[in-house]
């Protein structure tokens, strides 16, 4: 099926009264958590899951795609009038945005923050459609081993990209490996670590695990730190930005429009990763960087066009070969499994009303956002007045009614305490819950692969490097443990400056890169504080990075999947 | 010794790591030609008990957060969910969704009296006309309403 006729199906799905009406709802909720701080788009989706069990599944994948990319647009809105970012992708935003706000020009951040995000959502969209179906066709070919190294090299770069602490993400991420075991064994039928239990024959219960771990646990964790509710004051006029805000922020979000395409694509990528990514090139390039974290436009709309970008195109990766990029995309990706869908390169030929009425979607979902943004910014605001306490005490009845709601049995809703409460300690620990789960959800997935790929070479390791895809794929992996193994080695050794600007933005910021999808409100402290030397350290580092290499290791390194 | 408390984290996940090796031992490694069931798990665990180990030495104590008194609030407020379960199993939804809602206003978000309690009450209805009567979800029989005939 051509490409064409492939939208034109799309569009016929994503045009259904039905689907109309959850991709509306989907980026209405998805603005409005985005706002709201304490409740991120993963915590959002995880409680949302179990309404996904009695709509049809590509309604459901609609719906909770809406959430996502709306959540990225509703996240700006808080950055730009409080300094407070409702959602981790906007923190850079605040930088700017909150100094134009200060200049009386709040207006205009937000709306060529709309404006930006629309074209960013837009022209990810048209390279989702482009890109994918090529990327399926070649992934038809991929053997068990190309699987093994791509599910992976998508753990690892989750555990590396998006949290402060590498090892204890990975030691996360072995857990999530190991309880995505427990149950039968699907080769040989033996039942493995139930302790005779019949409730875990078939393992533990995915959306138990991330309502609980996610949704519960992120509640608990921030209603524990609370916050007075915050009310706006800022008049807001002339959200239309001026002819001269377009001129100087079209290269911006030229630049962040495919910036952020190509980083959502990447194992790892996201939202957060690619505003900072942006960021870092619109002061590199600029004439007058000092302009900087002093109201240039530039720094608004740059990040948050590639934020919105990356959050579509990181539908490529699940859609094209079945691997989540991010912790909010492997919640999807259990959502269909629980379906009974498994994406993968099949999808398009098996579930092409799927995959095209998803990508669909997108297009009116963006179209949507836009509309719903420029006039209704001011009532959104209104939002915030919402104390986080309120919100999280109905947030659990949601939680609880929903998970109750699944087999009707409240059984589950102990589980969803008991992970709940793992998740709120995980959190007090500094282990971070995503690598886990987008590693259990990934468990099958890697043993069935790997048990495969032995059978078929006969026990031979090196069956993993002797391809050439899975070979450059597991090179890849090597370079990135051994630059964070030498990277962590050297900020242990007492030098306070990082290597690279990109890490200075990041330093800056108050956080190593905060793991996609969670609420910024925690991070809100930090910036507050930070935000005056953020621009002064950017500047002092812009001639030491005389490579040209753009922006920050994160993306680097990201960007060597691509390439190879 | 409390200086060191808070390795008590890598040291359980280093437990666990270990159980989980010798549970995967004891399922049978197999050969790698022909791998058994234990294998993948063993392999799986020898990741966790390593990282785990690393951990022991390298972890950053700022990682961690004080338990203060609002962490107390937490316990406080878990025990009141598990309360509402309870409740839940026993007479169904609507009470024990107002009574959980006004423990959970009251506690975290300070509300008044007057506030706390229609919310409560507003809210309780509401999720019950969502889910009981709009979703048709079977709650378990209540003392308010009785169930809807399933």
């Amino acid at each position: 099926m051509g490409i064409l006729d492939g939208i034109g199906q799309g569009f016929g799905v994503a045009l259904d009264p039905t689907n109309l009406l959850y991709v509306f709802i989907g980026v209405l909720i998805g603005t409005v958590i985005g706002v709201l701080p304490g409740l991120g788009p993963t915590a959002t989706i995880a409680l949302l899951l179990p309404l996904t069990y009695s709509i049809e599944p590509v309604t459901a994948v609609i719906l909770l795609a809406g959430i996502y990319y709306g959540s990225m647009y509703g996240g700006t809105i808080t950055s730009v009038l409080l300094q407070l970012p409702g959602e981790a992708a906007s923190v850079v935003t605040t930088f700017d945005g909150y100094q134009m706000a200060k200049q009386g020009r709040a207006g205009p951040a937000l709306g060529i923050a709309a404006v930006g995000s629309f074209i960013g959502g837009t022209v990810a969209v048209i390279g989702l459609t482009l890109l994918a179906p090529p990327l399926a066709d070649l992934a038809v070919e991929f053997g068990s081993q190309e699987y093994v190294a791509l599910t992976a090299l998508g753990i690892l770069l989750v555990t590396y990209l998006g949290t402060r602490h590498p090892v204890k993400s990975l030691c996360m991420a072995a857990l999530g490996l190991f309880l995505a075991t427990v149950g039968q064994d699907d080769i040989t039928g033996t039942t493995r670590f139930t302790f005779g239990q019949i409730a875990l024959f078939d393992g533990f219960d995915f959306v138990a695990v991330a309502m609980g771990l996610f949704g519960v646990g992120e509640i608990l964790y921030n209603v524990e730190k609370t916050e007075k509710a915050q009310a706006v004051k800022t008049k807001l006029k002339n959200i239309w930005p001026s002819r001269k805000d377009f001129r100087d922020s079209s290269g911006a979000i030229a630049r962040g429009s495919v910036m952020g395409f190509f980083i959502g694509v990447l194992p790892g990528g996201g939202g957060v990763i690619s505003s900072l990514a942006s960021y870092a090139t619109e002061k590199r390039r600029a004439k007058d960087p000092t302009r900087f974290g002093k109201g240039a436009i530039e720094g608004v709309a740059g990040p948050e066009t590639a934020n919105n970008a990356s959050s579509t195109s990181a539908f490529i990766p699940l859609l094209t070969l079945g691997i989540p990029a991010n912790v909010v995309l492997a919640l999807i990706f259990g959502a269909l499994l629980v379906q009974g869908i498994t994406p993968g390169p099949q999808l398009i030929s098996q579930e092409p009303e799927i995959f095209w009425g998803v990508i669909a979607s997108m297009y009116i979902g963006n179209l949507m956002l836009l509309a719903l943004n420029i006039p209704l910014v001011g009532v959104f605001v209104q939002l915030l007045r919402v104390r986080s306490g309120i919100l999280a005490a109905f947030a659990l009845m949601v939680t609880m009614a929903g998970v109750f709601s699944v087999n009707n049995d409240s059984f589950d809703m102990w589980v969803v305490l008991i992970f709940g409460v793992i998740g709120w300690l995980m959190k007090k620990t500094g282990f971070e819950p995503g690598p886990l789960v987008l590693a259990f959800v990934l468990g099958s997935i890697l043993e069935t692969n790997f048990r495969r790929s032995m059978l078929l070479s006969g026990g031979e390791f090196s069956t993993f490097f002797t391809r050439p895809m899975s070979g450059t794929i597991f090179a890849l992996m090597a370079l990135v443990i051994l630059i964070s193994v030498v990277s962590g080695i050297r900020k242990r050794r007492g030098r306070s400056r990082p290597a690279t600007p990109g890490d200075e933005d990041l330093a800056a910021a108050g956080m190593t890169a905060e793991p996609e999808g969670s609420p910024g409100a925690e991070s809100a402290a930090p910036v507050g504080g930070a935000v005056s030397t953020a621009p002064q350290d950017g500047t002092g580092s812009a001639p030491r990075d005389g490579t040209g290499a753009s922006g920050s290791t994160a993306h680097g390194r990201g960007e060597g999947p691509d390439r190879g | 010794m409390s200086k060191h408390l808070y390795r008590l984290a890598p040291a359980v996940m280093l437990v666990l790591g270990l159980a989980a090796m010798y549970g995967s031992y004891e399922l049978g490694l197999g050969e790698l030609s022909a791998p058994g069931s234990g294998l993948w798990p063993f392999l799986v665990a020898c990741l966790l008990t390593l990282t785990a180990v690393l951990l022991l030495f390298i972890d950053d104590p700022a990682d961690y957060e004080p338990w203060t008194r609002s962490a107390l609030g937490i316990v406080g407020g878990l025990a009141g969910l598990a309360v509402f379960i309870v409740l839940f199993e026993i007479i169904g939804f609507v009470v024990p969704a107002m009574l959980m809602l006004l423990f959970w206003l009251r506690l975290f978000a300070k509300e008044p009296w007057r506030l706390a309690v229609p919310l409560a009450v507003g809210g309780a209805l509401l999720f019950y006309v969502l889910f009981e009567v709009a979703l048709a979800v079977p709650f378990p029989d209540g003392i308010l309403f009785a169930g809807t005939g399933r």
